[in-house]
């Protein structure tokens, strides 16, 4: 009823001028994961000198740090601003791997001299230097669940187990028979944990095991880049040559999955997260985060097993990062520079840490007035009410909105309209106008009417967008009546005159193209018959 | 049998005295709307040409409001005077002039005294007086005549005026005054108070500098108002001081200096020009108290004025020019009629729209440049739909069975200003063979060379809403060249387009990309692939019954391809000029095309032999096939030359088209109707579904399928091609188009012979000629080049069988 009214009411409509429709691109919209990846806010930063081979971030949300292996040096960053708030640089050699203590105040890093060092945070002074490794060490990791002891390994192809108090070795675990390159330990169990090496290997070491032997071995098939444990503690994940795989280790070390969709050799993979709310409650997906030479970085869903995001980079990527609450990701480059992410916070939750931050939890809510009509809300009250299921919604006729064109094509002032069309950004609103005027009879008319300054504009336009083949069509045809139309204007003034050169100049560069293309062309479709006829 | 696509605004409407009621004059019936409702109660049906006028009796007192009596004149030269509640016909004045006009002063100015006995009634009438010889020879055909209704006899020696061509009368709100307006000037007269057969009406004449459109009666006051070409409002006041006033009892004449604006001697105290129409002033009309002016015109802008001070107010962007405006017994209900086949129902003061009565659309005027490439209309051959072209860019589904809008498409979003000259033609429109997707092309006419632009637009249905949305836009498909023909796929998501650059593409339409958690409603249409036939303009398009092949004329020739892998199967042809329309028929080998131009052809085309099977040199309209027979209809134009001679003239007497059946393997043709303005006509065979069957029983026998042919006019006609028995089919004929003649003056009875009763019946058991040929066939039969003329072996039988034995239909 109220639909039909409105029909009757509004007999003939209004349409603002609209642009041409683009071609949507043939890949369907971004799914909501995929919207989940790209809602990083992309930082970047620039000035640290050479690759980044490790990223860690502080376990503890709220200390928002990370730490970037650089050189001979350790730089921390606030995972929020993504600026360096300090540096460690009492390295002899280039650090290679860096791993805070679960509770966030100390750091252990390697460095190619085979040193292992422990640092404290907050006042960047080595507490322990770890000194065993005869050749470069290439990983140092603190277990999860243990504040006392240090997994490292190094080109001497042994893995360590280090007691840091003592700053001795408890274990030296040989087995690898190639440069052991990166590890991972338990989520689960303070005691176990994994490495991998050049000979394609990855170990599975438990430091109860009396003879000092890997429990369970799997073969990858490439030397491995990286490994770790998905947060369940049963699987890992292990990169190496250009593949990632996922290994059931309660299974037995049986592959589960082999993800091949990274080009070139992938360097360092983690866990990332999606936070999420499903029926008010707070849900969180783990995802495998791969970033390789190719440039890409690749969300990898292992409970589907099928990638759900992929992000293109313009460099090498060596390491990734991802914060505890998955608010920050940092990505290292070969040229050293770090791709820092971070995603918005909702209101909500920077309230909730706000109270939580302040000790408030509990806040009780302040009581509701009851409203008197001595209230201005009073006159008010009830007027934000949502509709119900059932109710009979009477919808109003939206209003169309007008560009400033718009209104003054509406009052006939033309030249106006595309004057103001000029002045405004967007090229597809100029053509829209244009067209409209065509359609009116009055595009000549307006040319011929501009000033001088307006004229200039116009030329400016048609310097910039007349050769674009989406508008080509009109606008080559509207420049060379421009020119005719406007000849003896052009020639007074010097302005216009640095117009034309310019369209002279971009009329040329798009005829050099047209030829380059055409020679092309010539080139491919001679071959293109030969395979026709086959 | 169904007509309906009636003009509802060829005359103005008129309403009942309660007001519930709006009588409208649509074709030859007037149908009566419900003014609460907007939807059609009743009509009254009789007369046998276009109603003219309608005016309703006036209640003279209170009680007598529910009367429902009323007074119509028509083209067909009668007067009927109706109760239209009932509705039944009370009364017919046959005056044997075709009225084009009708007042009846005297209901309107109230009677005094009740209890005599009544005064007569009479009406003035603007008649055609082409029946009397002299009155051609003179040129004058038009004449003013008056007609005394209660002796039902028009009135002898009583001629008014004598007009060039017939004008509309128009009368004053208290019936004293009549006007009628001839070029530059206005004829008035008094109607005397006690009007009878002798008193002659009182005259004065008003001139303007221009021609004038329209005039207008003030209520009370001696003030009238008239419209010109140009957009001026002239207001008269105190017109026949001098004339009238000594019967009124004596007013001095005025001064003879003070009279500004008047011209020459013409009798009036004063004339004032409001000008604000840029365009010709349509309708003009003066509020029941006398204190406003409505004036309206081509801009469709209602545009009130005050008397006193000219000052103005406006009703905006109706869209469509203003024709009508009519109030009624309640001030605070009046309507407008529009050109695009719309009555407003208009609440008064604030002058908002409350019910709006549309009918089909009505064909919209195309630049001269882009006549060639619009094709009408297109139909929903299941649903019983229509798609028409509009003039504000939109498309309008029409039922064909429910004659009612269904809704409408806007093609284009663009303001449409009524008036305006024509930069954006919708020039085709397809709707696939369920009804569910539609293409339109749209062509944008380039200024001096610049932004001309063509579009192809794929609408889908969409599956809860009756309505299409839009799926896919292509601009410029075929680059700069403009579109011929688009067609779809019958069973599968495809479409083909062709155009006179010289090359045909097949568009599929690929559903998005199935995601699996992921449910894609979307659609899009991608080009499957492009060919051309050595660069030779592709004028037509079509498909196959099943799909499998493709025919596209490129030019004079047909081409035949293999849709899915885009091969070229075959090559037919060629015809004298350009292809213009291609149809299969039915599910049979035949394939039927059209040309235009010097030399018309009708052709049917045999594809098992790759050669032409026989054709005519006729003018063919439209081409329509059914769908599981191998018939087909064409609609054919009869040009004005071939209806040079005489006994043509009295066959054909304006029909200037002809429907004609042929079953593809045989060149004579086994049915035949007369139809009116056939130029822009279409054709159809509509399935009947079972849903719709029980509302279109035809004599209590469900209907197979119809033929649906709309004229030029959008007016249209729903009727049986070929019933069961002949003499069925005869009533049919005789029923279903208006046009028809009686029994054997088919036009094409002279060529053919007349059709025997059971003609259809024994072409399909028997190979027997299937007419009997008369004395023109002799005359006829081998003038005419060969190809249009049937195979020599059937000719041969009938030419012998005519010798020999004559009473063929006897025998059988």
């Amino acid at each position: 009823m109220a639909d039909q009214h409105q029909q009757n009411t509004t007999i003939s409509k209004a349409f603002p001028v609209k642009p041409k429709l683009k071609p949507k691109p043939r890949t369907p919209s971004k799914s909501p994961e995929s919207k989940y990846w790209s809602s990083f806010k992309s930082h970047q930063i620039q000035n640290l000198i050479s690759s980044i081979p490790s990223i860690a971030f502080s376990p503890v949300p709220s200390s928002h740090l990370f730490a970037a292996a650089n050189s001979a040096s350790l730089t921390f960053f606030s995972s929020q601003t993504f600026s360096p708030t300090s540096s460690i640089s009492s390295f002899s050699d280039v650090v290679s791997s860096c791993s805070f203590r679960s509770d966030g105040s100390l750091i252990a890093a390697s460095d190619l001299s085979g040193l292992v060092q422990v640092f404290d945070v907050k006042t960047r002074t080595p507490l322990r230097r770890l000194r065993s490794h005869t050749r470069p060490a290439r990983f140092v990791k603190y277990p999860v669940h243990d504040k006392l002891h240090l997994v490292s390994g190094g080109d001497d192809t042994v893995v360590k187990y280090w007691d840091v108090a003592g700053e001795s070795v408890v274990l030296d675990l040989l087995g690898h028979k190639d440069y052991v390159r990166c590890g991972d330990c338990s989520p689960v169990n303070a005691e176990m944990f994994v490495t991998g090496s050049y000979d394609h290997t990855v170990k599975l070491w438990d430091v109860r095991v009396e003879s000092k032997k890997s429990v369970i071995e799997v073969n990858h098939g490439k030397p491995i880049e990286d490994v770790m444990f998905l947060p369940s503690g049963g699987m890992i994940a292990t990169a190496g040559g250009n593949t990632v795989k996922i290994w059931d280790l309660i299974g037995g070390g049986k592959m589960v999955h082999s993800l091949e969709s990274h080009n070139k050799t992938v360097t360092s993979i983690c866990v990332g997260k999606i936070m999420g709310q499903e029926n008010g409650e707070e849900t969180i997906q783990y995802r495998i985060m791969s970033v390789g030479l190719d440039g890409y970085m690749k969300v990898f869903d292992y409970a589907k097993m099928k990638v759900t995001h992929s992000m293109r980079f313009p460099a090498p990527l060596m390491s990734v990062g991802v914060s505890q609450d998955c608010m920050a990701r940092a990505i290292g480059t070969s040229n050293g520079i770090i791709f820092g992410g971070k995603r918005k916070m909702k209101e909500n939750e920077e309230k909730s840490e706000l109270r939580d931050f302040l000790g408030l939890g509990s806040v009780e809510e302040p009581q509701r007035r009851i409203l008197r009509p001595t209230y201005f809300r009073y006159f008010h009250r009830s007027q934000g009410e949502k509709p119900n299921e059932g109710d009979y919604l009477i919808m109003r006729p939206k209003k169309v909105k007008f560009a400033e064109h718009d209104k003054l094509l509406k009052k006939f002032r033309h030249k106006e309209a595309l004057v103001s069309a000029l002045t405004g950004k967007n090229p597809e609103n100029v053509v829209a106008v244009m067209e409209e005027l065509v359609a009116r009879r009055k595009l000549l008319k307006c040319v011929s009417n501009l000033d001088e300054e307006e004229l200039g504009l116009l030329l400016g336009f048609l310097h910039k967008y007349s050769t674009m083949p989406r508008h080509s069509g009109l606008l080559m045809g509207l420049t060379r009546k421009v020119l005719e139309m406007r000849a003896d204007d052009i020639r007074g003034s010097d302005a216009l005159k640095g117009h034309i050169r310019n369209l002279k100049r971009s009329v040329e560069e798009e005829i050099r193209i047209q030829e380059s293309l055409q020679e092309i062309q010539g080139i491919i479709s001679p071959l293109l018959r030969i395979a026709g006829r086959r | 049998m169904i007509r309906g696509g009636k003009n509802y605004v060829s005359s103005p409407p008129a309403f009942s005295n309660d007001t519930k009621r709006l009588l409208v004059c649509s074709g030859n019936a007037v149908s009566i709307f419900s003014t609460a409702t907007g939807l059609l109660i009743t009509s009254l049906e009789g007369h046998t040409a276009l109603v003219t006028a309608v005016v309703v009796a006036p209640a003279t007192i209170s009680a007598s409001k529910i009367l429902c009596y009323c007074w119509t004149a028509s083209l067909d030269g009668t007067i009927r005077y109706w109760d239209f509640s009932v509705p039944e016909l009370i009364k017919t004045i046959d005056i044997k002039f075709p009225i084009y006009s009708m007042v009846i002063p005297s209901i309107l100015s109230q009677p005094a005294e009740n209890n005599e006995k009544p005064a007569k009634i009479f009406a003035y009438l603007s008649v055609e007086g082409t029946k009397e010889p002299e009155k051609q020879s003179k040129a004058l055909c038009g004449q003013i005549r008056k007609c005394n209704l209660t002796d039902s006899r028009l009135v002898g020696g009583v001629t008014l005026a004598e007009t060039k061509q017939p004008e509309l009368i128009t009368i004053s709100s208290c019936g004293k005054y009549i006007g009628i307006r001839i070029k530059r000037k206005l004829h008035i007269w008094k109607v005397p108070s006690a009007d009878s057969d002798r008193t002659m009406a009182k005259k004065i004449t008003l001139r303007h500098t221009k021609n004038m459109t329209v005039t207008a009666f003030h209520p009370t006051q001696r003030i009238l108002a008239a419209g010109d070409v140009t957009g001026r409002i002239l207001i008269w006041r105190g017109y026949g001081n001098r004339t009238f006033a000594r019967g009124d009892g004596g007013r001095s004449v005025n001064n003879e200096e003070e009279r500004p604006g008047v011209r020459g001697n013409d009798d009036a105290d004063c004339c004032t020009t409001w000008h604000w129409h840029a365009a010709e002033v349509n309708t003009l009309f003066f509020s029941s108290d006398g204190a406003y002016l409505y004036s309206g015109g081509k801009e469709g802008v209602l545009v009130v004025w005050q008397l006193d001070t000219g000052k103005k107010k406006f009703l905006p962007r109706i869209g469509s020019p203003l024709l009508y405006f009519t109030d009624s017994p309640d001030p605070s209900l009046s309507s407008i009629s529009c050109a695009d086949n719309q009555i407003h129902l208009l609440k008064m003061p604030s002058m908002e729209i409350l019910k709006s009565i549309s009918g089909i659309k009505l064909p919209c005027s195309f630049p001269e440049t882009y006549k060639g490439l619009c094709s009408g209309v297109a139909f929903d051959h299941n649903a019983g739909l229509i798609a028409l072209r509009t003039e504000n860019y939109s498309i309008q589904l029409y039922s064909l069975f429910d004659d009612r809008g269904i809704s409408e498409v806007q093609v284009c979003e663009r303001n449409h200003h009524p008036g305006d000259d024509v930069t954006v033609v919708v020039t085709l429109v397809t709707l696939s063979l369920d009804g569910s997707m539609m293409i339109t092309t749209e062509v944008k006419l380039a200024e001096e060379g610049l932004g001309g632009l063509v579009c192809l637009k794929f609408w889908a249905l969409g599956s809860d809403n009756r309505k299409f949305s839009l799926s896919t836009v292509v601009y410029e498909p075929h680059r700069d060249a403009g579109i011929s023909s688009i067609a779809f796929h019958p069973t599968r998501c495809m479409a083909v387009s062709s155009s006179y650059g010289g090359d045909f593409k097949t568009w599929v339409c690929n559903n998005g990309i199935q995601r699996r958690d992921q449910v894609l409603t979307s659609s899009r249409w991608t080009c499957h692939a492009v060919a051309s036939y050595k660069k030779k303009p592709m004028t037509a398009a079509t498909f196959s019954y099943d799909g499998s092949v493709l025919a596209v004329a490129a030019e004079t020739v047909i081409t035949l391809w293999d849709p899915d892998k885009n091969v070229l199967v075959a090559v037919i042809g060629e015809t004298l000029t350009p292809i213009v329309s291609l149809s299969f028929v039915g599910k049979s080998e035949y394939l039927v095309s059209a040309s235009w131009g010097s030399k018309p052809q009708l052709s049917v085309w045999s594809l098992s032999k790759l050669s032409i099977s026989w054709s005519y040199r006729l003018h063919v309209e439209a081409i329509a096939s059914a769908a599981d027979l191998s018939l087909f209809a064409a609609l054919v134009f009869l040009p004005k030359s071939s209806k040079s001679s005489e006994s043509n003239e009295t066959i054909f007497r304006g029909r200037d088209g002809v429907i004609l059946i042929f079953n593809a393997a045989d060149p004579v043709p086994s049915a035949t109707w007369l139809v009116n303005k056939a130029k822009g006509g279409a054709l159809a065979f509509l399935q009947v579904n079972q849903s719709s069957v029980e509302e279109n029983m035809f004599d209590g026998k469900p209907l197979g399928s119809l033929l649906a042919y709309i004229n030029g006019d959008h007016e249209y006609i729903l009727f049986e091609p070929h019933g069961k028995e002949a003499n069925e089919l005869g009533t049919i004929k005789q029923e279903a188009v208006p046009d028809l003649e009686e029994a054997g003056k088919f036009g094409y009875a002279s060529i053919y012979g007349e059709l025997p009763e059971s003609n259809l019946k024994r072409t399909q058991t028997s190979a027997v000629v299937p007419f009997v040929p008369s004395e023109k066939l002799l005359e006829t039969m081998f003038s005419g080049s060969s190809h249009n003329l049937p195979p020599l072996t059937k000719l041969c039988s009938a030419f012998l069988e005519s010798l020999l034995e004559k009473r063929i239909t006897v025998s059988d």
